[in-house]
């Protein structure tokens, strides 16, 4: 019988039932042949691997990191509250000491599901790690340190917006280069608000990077980074579609060199996002997590298939990536940040977002004060409409957002502008996000 | 038709005599470990005193043979040849038995990505036997999805001349996954084989015996509470490990008003107490299978949690801020004073406090009054203590039981939503001490209870009242147009896979399940019902092409209600 360097806590959350269509990637089986993979190599005899499972999360827990227009219930199925509820029992197993580690294998995934929640996006509708990270600076404090490392395939915008102003929070996003792939962001250029700039890390990596390159950006640059800001809390967003078999994407690890990864990286909290080559990849890989989170022996794990060579070219261009973020990061403080966000009271920007599995186009106009004091409250205005005609817009909403340790002066602004912006009536709904004191309202016209 | 049950317990043998389904006789003797015949023997001539004259016999038997020989590591030298394919690396499994990897390699949906080598299979069975197995397992990764490797592998040692007295292959033994757990099995049912062969033609041989006419069959006792035929015990001996236990829980059912709700059994014993768990009147399976002297098998088998807390526990005293506490076991202190010891036990507790009306009440007053004074508690209140710590622990034990049931993983959002109900609505309870102690812990849990008549002999009782129980697992990949039944080693092509949807599955799966049924020669094979079943699409870029029915089929369980009539049930037979 085998036993564990390391106890981990696995929640698996396969969600046979649930789907966005019976032939999307995202569907019923998708975690079939890693259950039947898992379950045949007898991964759940191990001593110290224990099985949980997940709860259902409450509109609150989805509060603290979204705001759902127009409500929660509109927006989020029971298979998503319950993928929700997984990962935080994640954290809570690490917190509580029940394991060392914990592997929220569950699906549907999140990290392409931003702070404003019309719909659904990159098969996302709301975005389990930022849910848990809410849950751990709840639970704990406002100023725990929490890294997120996520090596999906994709860039991992949504969690990267919804944490781009926050400094409690490092996000390191591993992809496949946006020029290539969904949702086509993720440069190296893209680092953060005013508030923690520096600290949103994109590493995007030529398409065809194998174990080789994946490593390597591992090596010299992810754990420099992270022995640098010390966190005391890493989540791992463990994407699996790098695997050379995937057929959305077009890299080329295997499964040892994703356990390898983990090994690397030894993350506390690992949950599964993407990963599409269901037969192929995915029961190799998670296995090949699993083993190396537990502390054992991963290097006979293989594929049926042999994994394509890493092409030639592809290992100057990581390595050039590499520099120009290693660089970034050591000046990340010498930037001047007025030349950036500006010298106003307020910075603003606007964006345009797709929703592709639900075919929206949101607009929004977003304003962060720039605060000496705290890291500034937020307004946000929002606006979805069906991506072919903007007549079927629901109208405009708008979102108060009071940051974690917020100052004083923040929050009376913050507070009033709500009760504003409801009296003026020109929204048809205003939001009021107040993660410090748990409470989130909202007026409808 | 009269029932004989007996069941081979490690201390005594137990025996009852059932005629139409009312105890009509139960006769007791020491188990003889040296030799486990005799002892069935002596049972059986004991409870043959019951028999009218005419008329057939059924006799049931559980015993502790493969039990024993697994727990004392006797049985057949053996070996086991795997083909592990990649993933979790055998070598720091430590099996504790020869094992000897091979080439070769099934994947999850049972396609063979390497095929197996043969001359490597011929050297491992040689090397095996060169150092001294002569039975000799083969179990393959995936092989329950498709058993190729592990039949041709089995038909070379076979042919090969070399003589191993059992090769058992593991898809043979269970539908299930788990590599692991299949290889361990494979290996144990193998070393068993020889010793599970030989009682089966002692008992043939008994029952040419004249006084022993009247029995027509002997089936033999399965962890899972089921019987199966000799002939299928010597195929199958791993099946009857930890039979004994079963019987107790087959006994309690049979014997329970309470036969279609959710219950909670509590077997009060000298040493031990023994729960089990009632599921709307069916008993609660162990999740993976039983576990053994360390082996982790495959082995279907009822789930049952042994705890060291009974009527001879130890009584040990916490001194805690001036108060007393009272913690019971897990170890056995002997003989209660009552009946002739010299440490205080909940038994003496009991009768000091006249809760139970045996031995010597002055005796069983005065140890508990030795035990109380230093503590400067009056004995009356030390008995009380005991016998609050007692319930205390037995209600926290159970208690424990159901909250891991409450958190078993589900795999469905409509299983999560609405999880399955294990909770108890009735404590029912058995053994010697459960007088005393059942009403109090049903009490604290705000259940009913319930007392079965025998302190003894339930066992017995449950052997008599098992019935047979068969199951298999049909696996259908329609894309890869191939069927897999692993019980019985079938692997065929499906015919116009594009037809065989989930209804025609569910068909041939209760048509297969009847048929083998029926082949095993037991009654009501046609009485077959779907436990499990799952049933997926299989894709290729956006397109259905295929799905994959997985169904598990069984004949249903059942257990004879038996009846007690006064004059048997305890202390009066």
């Amino acid at each position: 019988m085998l036993t564990a360097k390391h106890k981990v806590g696995l929640i698996f959350f396969p969600a046979f039932d649930w789907c966005i269509t019976p032939d999307h990637p995202e569907r019923e089986e998708r975690l079939l042949y890693t259950r039947d993979q898992i379950l045949e190599e007898g991964l759940l005899d191990v001593e110290g691997i224990e099985e949980y499972r997940p709860f259902v999360a409450e509109d609150k827990d989805i509060l603290r990191a979204h705001v759902c227009v127009p409500s929660v219930a509109a927006r989020v199925t029971e298979s998503h509250r319950i993928a929700v509820g997984g990962t935080m029992l994640a954290a809570d197993l690490v917190l509580d000491k029940k394991v060392d580690r914990a592997f929220a294998l569950l699906r549907p995934p999140g990290h392409h599901a931003m702070r404003i929640v019309h719909g659904s996006r990159g098969f996302c509708t709301v975005n389990n790690e930022a849910i848990m990270v809410e849950h751990i600076r709840h639970r704990l404090s406002p100023k725990t340190r929490i890294a997120i490392v996520d090596t999906d395939a994709h860039h991992a915008d949504g969690t990267q917006d919804i944490f781009y102003n926050d400094p409690g929070i490092l996000h390191i996003s591993i992809h496949q280069d946006g020029r290539t792939l969904y949702p086509g962001t993720g440069d190296v250029q893209e680092r953060g608000g005013p508030a923690a700039y520096g600290q949103t890390v994109n590493i995007p990596l030529p398409p065809g990077t194998g174990d080789e390159g994946l490593l390597y950006v591992m090596e010299k640059a992810v754990m420099p980074i992270l022995a640098d800001w010390e966190p005391d809390i890493i989540i791992n967003a463990a994407g699996q579609d790098n695997h050379f078999t995937d057929p959305l994407t077009h890299m080329n690890v295997s499964a040892r060199g994703y356990a390898r990864l983990t090994d690397m990286l030894g993350p506390d909290i690992v949950v599964l996002e993407g990963g599409y080559s269901i037969e192929g990849g995915l029961p190799y890989v998670n296995v090949g997590i699993l083993l190396a989170l537990a502390g054992l022996d991963y290097s006979h794990v293989k594929e049926p298939v042999p994994q394509p060579t890493q092409p030639p070219q592809v290992m100057g261009q990581i390595e050039r990536i590499t520099e120009t973020v290693m660089r970034a990061w050591a000046t990340r403080d010498q930037v001047d940040r007025s030349r950036l966000f500006g010298e106003g009271e307020y910075f603003q920007r606007h964006r345009a977002i797709y929703y592709d599995t639900d075919n929206l186009l949101e607009e929004q106009r977003e304003l962060i004060r720039l605060c000496p004091d705290c890291s500034g409250w937020r307004l946000i205005y929002s606006k979805a409409s069906g991506y072919y005609s903007s007549l079927t817009s629901r109208g405009q909403i708008a979102a108060v957002v009071i940051p974690w340790l917020a100052c004083p002066k923040c929050r009376a602004e913050a507070e009033d502008k709500y009760e504003l912006i409801a009296k003026e009536g020109r929204c048809r709904q205003v939001f009021l996000q107040d993660v410090a004191r748990d409470a989130f309202t909202n007026w409808r016209k | 038709m009269d029932i004989i049950g007996i069941d081979v317990g490690g201390t005594n043998t137990d025996a009852a005599f059932i005629r139409h389904g009312r105890v009509v006789g139960m006769a007791k003797v020491p188990t003889n470990h040296e030799d486990l015949i005799e002892s069935t023997k002596q049972a059986m001539n004991e409870i043959m005193a019951y028999y009218a004259t005419s008329g057939q016999v059924q006799l049931h038997l559980s015993t502790t043979l493969s039990t024993n020989a697994i727990i004392e590591g006797t049985g057949s030298p053996a070996a086991a040849l795997g083909m592990p394919g990649p993933g979790v690396n055998l070598a720091a499994l430590d099996l504790g038995f020869p094992f000897f990897p091979l080439g070769g390699y099934i994947d999850h949906r049972g396609r063979e990505v390497a095929e197996l080598n043969e001359g490597e299979v011929l050297a491992a069975a040689k090397e095996a036997k060169r150092a001294g197995a002569e039975a000799l397992a083969i179990a393959g990764k995936f092989s329950h999805r498709n058993p190729v490797h592990e039949q041709r592998a089995g038909a070379l040692v076979a042919a090969s001349g070399l003589g191993f007295s059992n090769v058992t292959l593991g898809h043979r033994l269970s539908g299930r996954a788990n590599f692991p757990r299949r290889v361990v099995t494979a290996y144990l049912n193998s070393r068993v084989a020889s010793l599970q062969t030989h009682f089966c033609r002692i008992i043939e041989n008994l029952l040419e015996m004249e006084k022993y006419r009247a029995i027509r069959e002997v089936l033999i006792l399965k962890a899972d509470g089921g019987t199966m035929s000799l002939e299928e015990s010597c195929q199958l001996p791993v099946e009857t490990i930890l039979s004994g236990p079963a019987a107790s829980i087959l006994g309690a059912q049979a014997l329970s008003k309470h036969t279609q709700e959710n219950a909670v059994i509590v077997d009060i014993g000298g040493t031990t107490t023994d729960i089990a768990v009632i599921v709307a009147g069916e008993p609660l399976y162990q999740r993976r299978g039983a576990d053994i002297a360390g082996y982790r098998t495959l082995v279907p088998a009822l789930f049952t949690r042994s705890i060291g807390l009974g009527g001879d526990s130890e009584v040990h005293v916490q001194v805690e801020e001036g108060e007393v506490r009272f913690r019971l076991g897990p170890r056995r202190a002997g003989t209660p004073a009552a009946m002739g010891g010299s440490r205080p036990t909940p038994t003496d507790a009991a009768v000091a406090l006249e809760m139970a009306r045996i031995g010597d009440r002055g005796r069983a007053r005065e140890c508990i009054k030795e035990l109380a004074e230093p503590l400067g508690l009056s004995w009356r209140q030390a008995a009380q203590g005991i016998i609050e710590a007692f319930t205390g622990q037995l209600v926290e034990e159970v208690r424990a039981i159901y909250q891991r049931l409450a958190g078993i993983p589900l795999y469905t959002v409509s299983e999560i939503l609405a999880p399955p109900d294990f909770h108890p609505r009735v404590m029912v309870g058995l053994g010697g001490p459960a007088q005393v102690f059942i009403p109090l812990a049903a009490k604290l849990m705000g259940l009913p209870w319930e007392i079965l008549p025998f302190s003894e002999g339930a066992n017995a009782i449950g052997a008599a009242a098992a019935r047979p129980t068969a199951a298999i697992t049909l696996h259908a990949d329609t894309e890869l147009e191939v069927l897999t039944i692993p019980e019985i080693g079938y692997h065929g092509r499906i015919d116009r896979a594009l037809l065989f949807d989930r209804q025609r599955a569910r068909q041939e799966a209760l048509r297969q399940a009847a048929s083998y049924a029926q082949r095993l020669g037991l009654p009501d094979h046609e009485d077959v019902y779907i436990v499990e079943e799952e049933s997926f699409n299989v894709v290729r870029g956006f397109h259905t092409v295929g799905r994959i029915h997985s169904i598990r089929a069984q004949l249903r369980p059942r257990v004879r209600r038996i009846e007690v009539t006064e004059d048997i049930a305890d202390g009066k037979a």
